[in-house]
């Protein structure tokens, strides 16, 4: 792996974001840096938080305090210990330079695949149908569904839908790639063709943070492994270490219930 | 024979006032409703306000005594009206009430999901709203506005006391003067007729808002 850790490759930096929910604390002071190209499996139960981190930095979620830089700019920064969030038009900005892919697919029903993957093209992007068409269709042959590009999204299947899902976000060329618990709405034999799709892209050094249940995906396709608990980061590290020999009491109980 | 044919003439022509009122109302309420719906649902907390007092008012009171109100209040302020404007004011300012409601219903059946998608990607909330939510929106009120249009042809007829000669006043004249029951069953059968056709295209119009279903 070309892991060049340098200063100017940090793509996304969180420092000590913390996040309520009413009397709720499910983000107690989450670190978090990520590479370019790197690869972040982000795991654990449900209700650790794992997802909240995720959203918070496409400003899905908003935190209470702490900050958030995308590619070297603050998104939110920490003023006198209060969250202050850049501009609406730059929030829009640098959020825009990641993509979302959803547990739920979040296709838009009344367009056709093809519609899916242009709108946002010509709407945010003004582009025009003539230069985001071609691109779309290669995103398509892409994912292998090329063929399915004048269906609606409801004659799909979940695998076929999330795969959409996937080429919609890459439409926007982002230099990063979220994905928040992407194969956990599919039935256990469709898994297979989305986790591969992701496969390719981490095999194209697309920066990816990926929080899903899929062991085997955090073994075999991330660079770094995070274990989230109570709103906590527990433990990271490489893969290989981390699933061989996990150090924290709560990492192995966690392990050893999903194997 | 020649009697009923004079009838069905004279019905027609009072089917004129009813038809103009009903789509004049339809075309300037349809956007009205829009747009207040999407006032409420802005997150404006004044606009808001505003209009679900608004609602409130055109939902609270007859649209019996919103008639009277514009007809004889206004001209003593000052405005002065034409029947056929006052009876449209009355009748759009209602019913673009009622629209709002199953407009905002229908925006906010729309899962959380669709704006986060559309925020992901980077759309602004006008785009949102524009490209992804109301289209989707529009596809599940079609039954309720249909409804809603159905009563308004029948609402038309509570323009008789403005003394304007809509279907419903022309065929009770003819009663009245002749003591025969025929004009009701005529203007029955134009009312039936009207909301034949209006049920037809919105069968027309869920089909074609229907195509993306599974």
């Amino acid at each position: 792996m070309e892991n060049m850790m340098h200063e100017h490759d940090v793509m996304l930096r969180m420092r000590q974001i913390k996040k309520r929910f009413g009397p709720l604390e499910v983000l107690k002071g989450i670190d978090l840096e990520v590479c370019r190209g790197e690869v972040l499996a982000i795991i654990g139960p449900s209700g650790s938080g794992k997802s909240t981190t995720l959203r918070c930095l496409n400003r899905l979620e908003t935190i209470d305090s702490g900050s958030i830089e995308i590619e070297g700019q603050f998104l939110v920064k920490s003023e006198n210990g209060a969250a202050v969030y850049a501009a609406p038009a730059e929030s829009r900005r640098l959020v825009g330079c990641m993509g979302m892919v959803f547990q739920q697919f979040n296709l838009f029903p009344h367009m056709t695949v093809l519609e899916n993957l242009m709108e946002a093209p010509i709407q945010v992007k003004k582009m025009t149908p003539a230069e985001i068409q071609p691109v779309a269709e290669d995103l398509l042959k892409k994912v292998g569904l090329y063929e399915k590009r004048h269906a609606y999204p409801s004659r799909l299947s979940g695998g076929q839908q999330q795969r959409v899902a996937i080429a919609r976000a890459l439409a926007m060329k982002p230099d990063i790639m979220l994905f928040d618990e992407p194969t956990s709405a599919l039935d256990p034999e469709l898994t297979g063709e989305v986790l591969k799709t992701m496969r390719e892209l981490a095999a194209e050094h697309m920066t990816m943070v990926v929080v899903t249940h899929e062991m085997a995906f955090a073994r075999e396709a991330a660079n770094r492994v995070i274990f989230m608990a109570d709103g906590n980061i527990v433990e990271q590290g490489d893969p290989q270490t981390f699933f061989r020999a996990p150090k924290e009491s709560r990492t192995q109980a966690f392990l050893k219930n999903m194997l | 024979m020649e009697k009923l044919m004079e009838t069905v003439v004279a019905i027609l022509g009072g089917s004129k006032v009813t038809l103009e009122l009903f789509l004049i109302t339809l075309i300037m309420a349809l956007p009205l409703g829009l747009l207040v719906s999407l006032a409420r649902v802005s997150g404006l907390k004044l606009l808001s306000r505003l209009m679900e007092l608004y609602i409130w008012i055109m939902r609270g009171t007859p649209l019996m005594l919103q008639l009277l109100f514009v007809y004889f209040a206004l001209p003593m302020i000052g405005i002065r009206l034409s029947d056929i404007t006052a009876a449209l004011l009355a009748f759009t300012l209602n019913y673009a009430a009622y629209f709002a409601e199953i407009f905002r219903a229908g925006i906010q059946s729309i899962e959380r999901g669709q704006y986060e998608a559309a925020k992901t990607l980077g759309m602004t909330y006008t785009q949102t709203m524009r490209r992804i939510i109301i289209p989707q929106m529009i596809r599940r009120v079609l039954p309720p506005i249909s409804n809603e249009t159905i009563n308004l042809v029948k609402d038309t007829s509570l323009i008789y006391i403005l003394a304007m000669n809509d279907l419903l006043r022309v065929a009770r004249t003819i009663v009245q003067r002749d003591f025969d029951m025929t004009p009701f069953f005529v203007a029955a059968v134009f009312y039936l007729a009207m909301t034949f056709v209006l049920t037809w295209i919105f069968k027309r119009l869920e089909a074609h808002y229907g195509k993306y279903d599974a």
